[in-house]
């Protein structure tokens, strides 16, 4: 297991470091001049140029490359090129708000599918398996803004009872401006996961095992918990590892239409205004998240599983 | 245990039922709304961006100047209305002398925060010639001047190498005209340079409180302000990228004050949110079809004249702003010095005209001309429209969208070639209430910078120059409408629209606003 780990986290590390390499790679292939941004219309062409030579892009393209990893070994992730404040801390400032999000909708939209998955796979062909399979697919089926729209129209505007915009202050408030939010991205992985773990659980209860299981005797809720549930949610949680990164993808959206700060509203502002430190910051520590949430996923699935691990 | 639980309803069922109950009741609420009202009288708006300069020296963007507006003083600011005017502010009088001379009396007993003093003319003139000094990007605001005298403790005079008439209606009233604490800025920064995100001491009637990235903005009263009592104890001003989203929180409770689309105007006329004004102001920017005239397809000044007759503005307008803006006549908007009444091309174009171009040009291009416009839905419509509208004459073009990013270096020579291929262009500037400021991005300097249809005009240029320093008004007026003939006449410019600043608030609330409809946040009164 310690090999396996290490193994893992070796190639984390890679990915990281060639995912934020194309991504300066495509920053600069964009037209787009961020001196230009930083300075507005009525700078002069050299107080642009003496700004581009100071924010060092008037070097050679592998060169940047180089210096930002150099920095990143130093901890310097460089400034936002607008108010001057350091991209680390600019970064760590809107982090948590995105994961929080995130975390919360993996959380509920996962206890939601389990439950929803096994419910549909141990009344099978009933009615409510039925109305489950539609209700899945119809939420897989609609994507994160158009549910945060709609959830922001129903809930804040017609109904009043969350507020539409912000993060809120404190703990309370907090979690008002939380749910709907949370809601509006997670609803989709209600759908993926019921899917995911109704068809597992269907093959591991017709598996030798849970056969066996019944012929000892053992009670039919232990079998499930223990016997089906356990395996057939392996293939959940690697889904739910791999698609940290389509809810990031979703917090774009949804942290803009909800004003909310984060990463995702970060970013969008930071590429318009070619913000080329925040851009490359934002995107490490996401892409350092996401791969971290796999590896995470492939643990846990190795922990569960010993046949993972041996066939690495 | 279990009897006591029993005995004082405190039961597993019983508590199910209380924390439901609870819980209900507080998901109910519009619990952040409720948060901020209960710490006083707070104004709670939405601006289109979050602020990232508040360094006045130093400053890009309105959005940073309402901040500004509100924690440092200025010698004059906009007077709120419907007419452009300015009032006094930290100034207990000011006049023009001359041409090149604006003496100054500050109102005494005017402090600085932090215990930084009371605001002198020694702070004035280290506030205006900063700009200067230390090459600002915004230096052209302060145009010619030279240096400010001080004639005493609260009395100077700004001294103008030339005469430089947008001192009144954009230097002094707006972002470079705030007076920071010469003392306080020189220790927070050594050389009295951009001291960026953090004040190092206020003169305004709020102060910063609070600044949460992408969160809000948060102002609260100055206590050492001597001044007239704002309206409100508390601002709070919400960064909002799209006005959609700011009008749901308006709509939802969280905001008594925000700008409104033209789209939604539309939607709102006699179906308004509860409690609620709408009002409509004109705005300043102002839009335009460009066309490069170093593009080897665009050299044929018959076939440009075509296209600007066979674009019918008010068709654009009712496309993309259902109808909601009115079709311009030029750069500069009315209500300002220099605005026509009639344009040479008329708004609504004139097809049988546009053959007639298209004609003596030889028929159309043999390939389809591109347009370039923004990724915004109002761009791509009038884009749209726009094509629909030259097919008709058998111009064929193809749209290209762009993100903001990439679009606003499209006419740049430094960012490479891009600016050979560009052929029609749909462009939108923000503008400030003098003409200079509409004019001065197509003079010959700019060409290849700002002016992306590369026009070049000797007689423009001089003109520009002229009227910089023309004391006359009407004179002045008509400098400007002669410069906006000039562009027309070259088929290069086909004026579409100002659009518009329709704003919406809660009945109680008495907003300030410019006359282009921008929030003057200290002037804001009543209840909400």
């Amino acid at each position: 297991m310690l090999f396996y780990t290490a193994q893992r986290l070796v190639l984390s590390v890679v990915i990281v470091m060639v995912a934020v390499s194309i991504l300066t790679l495509m920053l600069h292939v964009v037209p787009g001049d961020p001196a230009v941004m930083i300075l507005g219309p009525r700078a002069t062409p050299e107080l642009i140029e003496r700004t581009r030579e100071a924010m060092g892009l008037d070097r050679p393209l592998p060169v940047q490359v180089a210096m930002f990893f150099a920095n990143i070994l130093r901890g310097d992730l460089g400034q936002d090129v607008f108010t001057g404040r350091a991209v680390s801390q600019i970064v760590l400032e809107q982090l948590p708000y995105t994961m929080i999000l995130i975390s919360v909708a993996i959380l509920w939209s996962a206890a939601c599918g389990i439950a929803l998955g096994a419910y549909s796979a141990l009344r099978r062909n009933t009615w409510l398996d039925t109305l489950s399979g539609v209700v899945s697919v119809g939420t897989i089926s609609i994507p994160a803004f158009v549910m945060a729209l709609y959830s922001v129209l129903i809930f804040a505007v017609w109904l009043g009872w969350l507020p539409a915009i912000g993060a809120g202050d404190g703990f309370w408030d907090g979690i008002t401006h939380l749910i709907l939010p949370a809601f509006a991205i997670g609803v989709a992985w209600v759908g993926y996961v019921s899917r995911i773990v109704r068809a597992s659980m269907l093959e591991v209860m017709t598996q030798p095992h849970v056969r066996m299981a019944r012929a000892f005797g053992l009670p039919e809720r232990r079998i499930t918990r223990s016997h089906i549930l356990k395996i057939a949610v392996l293939p959940a949680v690697t889904l739910i590892g791999t698609g940290v990164a389509h809810l990031f993808s979703a917090a774009v959206f949804v942290e803009v239409i909800f004003a909310r700060p984060g990463i995702g509203a970060l970013l969008v502002g930071a590429v318009n205004e070619r913000n080329y430190p925040i851009v490359l910051g934002a995107v490490l520590i996401t892409t350092g998240i996401i791969v971290l949430a796999t590896l995470i996923s492939d643990l846990v699935v190795a922990l569960l599983d010993p046949r993972q691990r041996e066939e690495f | 245990m279990t009897d006591t639980a029993h005995r004082t309803g405190l039961g597993r069922r019983t508590f199910l039922q209380t924390a439901a109950a609870t819980g209900l009741a507080a998901a109910t609420m519009p619990l952040g709304s409720r948060i901020w009202a209960q710490s006083g009288k707070v104004l709670r708006v939405s601006s289109y961006a979050d602020i990232d300069a508040l360094d006045p020296g130093f400053y890009q963007n309105g959005y940073n100047v309402d901040v500004m507006n509100c924690i440092y003083s200025k010698l004059v600011r906009y007077k709120p209305g419907r007419e452009w005017d300015w009032e006094l502010e930290a100034a207990e009088e000011i006049e023009q002398v001359d041409d090149t001379h604006i003496r100054f009396k500050l109102k005494e007993g005017l402090m600085f925060t932090g215990g930084y003093g009371e605001m002198t003319a020694e702070d004035v003139k280290f506030s205006f010639e900063r700009v200067l000094e230390h090459d600002s990007p915004v230096k052209s605001d302060w145009g010619p001047l030279d240096h400010v005298e001080i004639t005493g403790k609260y009395e100077g005079v700004i001294v103008l190498s030339e005469a430089f008439q947008p001192l009144w209606t954009i230097t002094l009233p707006y972002g470079t005209g705030h007076i920071v604490s010469k003392k306080a800025v020189m220790e927070a920064t050594e050389n009295g340079g951009n001291f960026g995100m953090e004040p190092p001491a206020y003169s305004g009637p709020y102060v910063l409180q609070e600044w949460k990235p992408n969160q809000y903005v948060h102002l609260v009263r100055n206590p050492d302000w001597k001044g007239e009592t704002p309206g409100f104890d508390e601002i709070r001003i919400l960064p909002m990228d799209d006005t959609k989203t700011a009008e749901r929180a308006y709509e939802a409770g969280d905001l008594d004050y925000t700008e409104i689309t033209l789209s939604s105007l539309a939607d709102y006329r006699g179906n308004e949110p509860e409690n609620t004004v709408i009002e409509e102001y004109p705005s300043l920017y102002y839009v335009w079809l460009g066309m490069n005239l170093d593009n080897p397809a665009l050299q044929d000044e018959n076939l440009r004249k075509a296209i600007q007759h066979a674009i019918n503005a008010e068709q654009i307008i009712d496309a993309a702003y259902f109808g909601e803006a009115a079709p311009s006549t030029g750069l500069i908007a009315p209500g300002l010095p220099g605005h026509r009444e009639n344009p040479s091309v008329p708004v609504a174009g004139d097809l049988d005209k546009a053959r007639e171009y298209l004609e003596a040009a030889g028929g159309p291009p043999s390939e389809p001309l591109t347009i370039d416009a923004l990724n915004a839905t109002v761009w791509k419509t009038m884009a749209e429209v726009i094509q629909a509208q030259l097919s008709q004459i058998g111009i064929q073009t193809q749209i290209n969208v762009q993100d903001s990013g990439s679009f606003w270096t499209l006419g740049m020579e430094s960012e490479g070639e891009r600016w050979k291929d560009m052929q029609l262009v749909l462009n939108r500037f923000s503008m400030l209430p003098d003409p200079y400021y509409a004019t001065s991005w197509f003079v010959s300097d700019q060409v290849g910078i700002w002016n992306w249809e590369r026009f070049s005009n000797e007689e423009f240029d001089e003109l520009h120059k002229l009227a910089l320093s023309e004391t006359d008004t009407e004179t002045r007026a008509e400098m400007y409408r002669k410069m906006q003939d000039l562009m027309e006449a070259t088929g290069a410019y086909k004026f579409i629209t100002h659009e518009g600043t329709p704003v919406m608030y809660r009945e109680g609330l008495e907003p300030a606003l410019r006359p282009d409809g921008r929030p003057l946040f200290i002037d804001f009164e009543g209840e909400v």
